[in-house]
């Protein structure tokens, strides 16, 4: 009896990560039971465990695999067998299901949420609303696998899938708002201590600074400094992108620059 | 952003001085050529070329037109827009397939459907092939009074003074012969002879490969009149993959311009993507060929002028050439016969520059410049990419992205509707970015 799985494929502590089990032909494919780990809350490291129904079922080198399903009416065989270190946060289904496939190396994201080209959004309800922060990490996970493994495109079951189902707020309250509560907090840091070190200069206090003409200039400029300075690296990506806006026009003005060696070339 | 303002602003005063300088000149006429016709070769026989050669015959110029291989079959998508149909009276026999839908496919195979609501039912993309359309082309600049040379040119020889005729070199049959003119048009494309006669500069090219396979008629059915565009890093860092529909074979091929090395991998990329709609084909024809990616520094020197691909005129984004070389070659010959009065003065290099470039630059700038502008945006990431996929399923999109690319104009008729599209397009990037970064986090 041969199992064939398909897994995520991950950066993985041991080597055999993504090479085929040796022993392994792809004839069956089977639904796996997932029961949810306990997560360490850093976010870096996502471990995953799934207890596998059947004898050939390997875990001795920590690997998890993904809910691997496929029915016995999809004549598939899933092969591509790699090293995967996951995080799901919910796991349902435990049914079992055998099918018979033709022994050829096809490579598919499957995932029981994953229904017709499209996330079901019925399986992720949470308190009876649907759980986007889950829908935006199954979808980051589905194409994190197609990266590493890019899919043949197929007419019979497209994907229609995009971003714009999952709502505006649920977008904003994720990664919106703590970016805005960091450099707001950058912001009033900054302000502060300005107002704190003009004050201890010129002996103006804040109220009298706001109605100076260059005070406001320097609120502003620390105010615009925040929001688009974050890192280091991004004052030469400033750069680099005005470059680079000017180039092609540069490269078209070209023809009409540089006349004077022109008129000595007829 | 004020940056890049600021410095367009200095480069358009820079060039204004040197088109003052030649509009004081044009108050010079040039002088009468006395008991001829002006003569003007114009080498390299492609749209570019042909068109040329018919808007100079059609004024009355001796033309003599060079081309190499008038047979050959070019590698290319052999789309044509839809005003290149009218404006150049192309007929319609000469169109293999009329292309009505367009899939775009993005790196986690969102397919968006381009034009099956949107085009109205007598509009389509016009695929040709290039050897058909191209001897058609050469026959009309014949029928108008040019002269076809088959012939390769070797170098062209630069005169020292501005009275003394330019001399063609060029070898027929294994012999030499020359040939004296007094202005050229180098429409002989992207490693053009004369460009490099002309120490015009040179130009990032990428690179298009692609394969011609043959399908079994069931998977042809789906091709009828549908092409399909991927993206995604492993088709193209930079471009796109495609897959043409062809008179009776599909085109499948990737380009890029950043990973020339790589580009067996990025075709390996899109074949398996393309893997089962193409199973049981058979590949008849492998080829590659570069495409430039924005004009020559110099692209009028002396009384030479570079058109279509010679210069550089390919769209970014699209990579789309044929119509911009026609187009090319038709204004420079124009602009030669307004400026000789038909053929009975000699003409300058002021002349070219006023009459064909900057009427070239004043049309299309602004178009190449968006394209680029858009290929920097979309085509740099695999995130980028599902935006664009995620936009182009909008109906206004496709709407304005066909009477763009089928008629050349951007039609902006609804303010609101611009808006709309702007804010969902920031909002497209802004999440798929986040989704990109997100992908990013869990890798480690």
């Amino acid at each position: 009896m041969s199992i064939s799985m398909a897994l995520f494929s991950s950066p993985p502590p041991s080597p055999t990560a993504r090479s085929p089990y040796p022993s392994l032909k792809p004839h069956f494919t089977h639904k796996f039971s997932l029961s949810p780990q306990p997560n360490n809350n850093n976010n870096n490291k996502k471990h995953f465990l799934f207890p596998i129904s059947t004898p050939k079922a390997s875990s001795d080198n920590g690997a998890g695999i993904s809910g691997a399903s496929a029915t016995v009416d999809e004549a598939r065989a899933e092969v591509k067998v790699s090293e995967a270190v996951k995080e799901s946060s919910v796991g349902p289904n435990g049914a079992v299901a055998v099918v018979d496939g033709e022994p050829i190396a096809v490579t598919k994201f499957v995932d029981s949420k994953w229904v017709d080209g499209t996330w079901d959004l019925n399986q992720f309800e949470k308190d009876g609303k649907t759980d986007w922060d889950s829908v935006i990490d199954a979808e980051v996970r589905r194409r994190k696998w197609l990266e590493e493994n890019p899919e043949t495109s197929s007419n019979y079951d497209p994907v229609v899938f995009d971003t714009s189902i999952i709502p505006w707020w649920a977008w904003v309250r994720r990664f919106h708002l703590p970016e805005a509560e960091l450099l707001n907090g950058r912001a009033a840091m900054i302000g502060f201590f300005m107002a704190y070190f003009v004050d201890s200069l010129t002996g103006i206090g804040l109220v009298d600074q706001m109605g100076n003409f260059f005070c406001k200039t320097l609120l502003f400029v620390a105010v615009v400094g925040v929001l688009i300075i974050r890192k280091n690296e991004d004052i030469e990506n400033l750069k680099k992108i005005l470059e680079e806006t000017s180039f092609y026009d540069k490269q078209w003005q070209a023809a009409w620059q540089d006349e004077t060696s022109n008129s000595t070339k007829k | 952003m004020a940056y890049s303002l600021c410095l367009n602003y200095s480069l358009s005063s820079l060039s204004t001085n040197r088109q003052n300088r030649y509009l004081s000149i044009a108050a010079f006429t040039n002088p009468p050529l006395l008991g001829r016709k002006l003569r003007v070769a114009v080498i390299g026989g492609g749209p570019a070329g042909s068109s040329a050669a018919e808007a100079l015959s059609a004024g009355g110029i001796e033309t003599f037109l060079l081309e190499r291989s008038p047979s050959s079959a070019k590698p290319c998508g052999g789309a044509i827009p839809l005003c290149m149909l009218d404006e150049f009276s192309i007929p319609l026999h000469l169109i293999d397939r009329h292309v009505t839908r367009m899939k775009i496919i993005s790196p986690s195979n969102l397919s968006v459907d381009f034009g099956s609501k949107t085009l109205q039912p007598d509009e389509s993309i016009p695929m040709l092939r290039r050897e058909v359309l191209d001897n058609f082309l050469r026959c009309r600049a014949q029928s108008h009074g040019a002269h076809l040379i088959p012939a390769l040119v070797t170098h062209l020889e630069v005169p020292a003074s501005s009275n003394s005729p330019y001399v063609v070199h060029h070898t027929t049959n294994n012999s030499r012969k020359t040939l004296a003119v007094d202005v050229v048009i180098g429409a002989d494309g992207a490693n053009s002879k004369v460009a490099k006669s002309i120490r015009a500069g040179n130009y990032a090219c990428a690179i298009a490969f692609q394969e011609r396979i043959r399908l079994p008629d069931e998977k042809m059915e789906y091709y009828q009149d549908l092409a399909e565009m991927y993206v995604g890093g492993d088709v193209s860092p930079d471009f796109y993959g495609w897959v043409f529909p062809k008179c009776d074979h599909v085109a499948v091929g990737t380009g890029t311009v950043c990973a020339k090395q790589d580009i067996k991998v990025y075709q390996r990329g899109i074949r398996e993507r393309v893997k089962d709609k193409i199973k049981g084909g058979v590949v008849i024809k492998v080829e590659a060929h570069p495409i430039p990616e924005h004009p020559r520094p110099i692209r009028v020197r002396g009384r030479v002028a570079l058109v279509g691909d010679a210069a550089g005129y390919v769209t970014k984004c699209s990579g789309e050439g044929i119509y911009f070389a026609a187009k090319s070659g038709r204004m420079c010959g124009e602009a030669i016969v307004k400026a000789s009065q038909g053929g009975d003065c000699m003409v300058n290099e002021c002349d070219l520059m006023r009459g064909y470039l900057r009427e070239w630059d004043n049309k299309y700038l602004s178009t190449f410049r968006f394209l680029d502008l858009l290929q920097n945006v979309f085509y740099g990431s695999n995130a980028a990419r599902e935006a664009l996929v995620e936009m182009c399923g909008d109906e206004y999109v496709q709407r304005m992205t066909f009477d763009s690319y089928l008629y050349k104009r951007l039609a902006h008729n609804n303010g609101w509707e611009d808006v709309k599209m702007l804010i969902n397009t920031i909002g497209s990037l802004m999440r798929c970015k986040i989704v990109g970064k997100e992908m990013e986090a869990l890798k480690f």
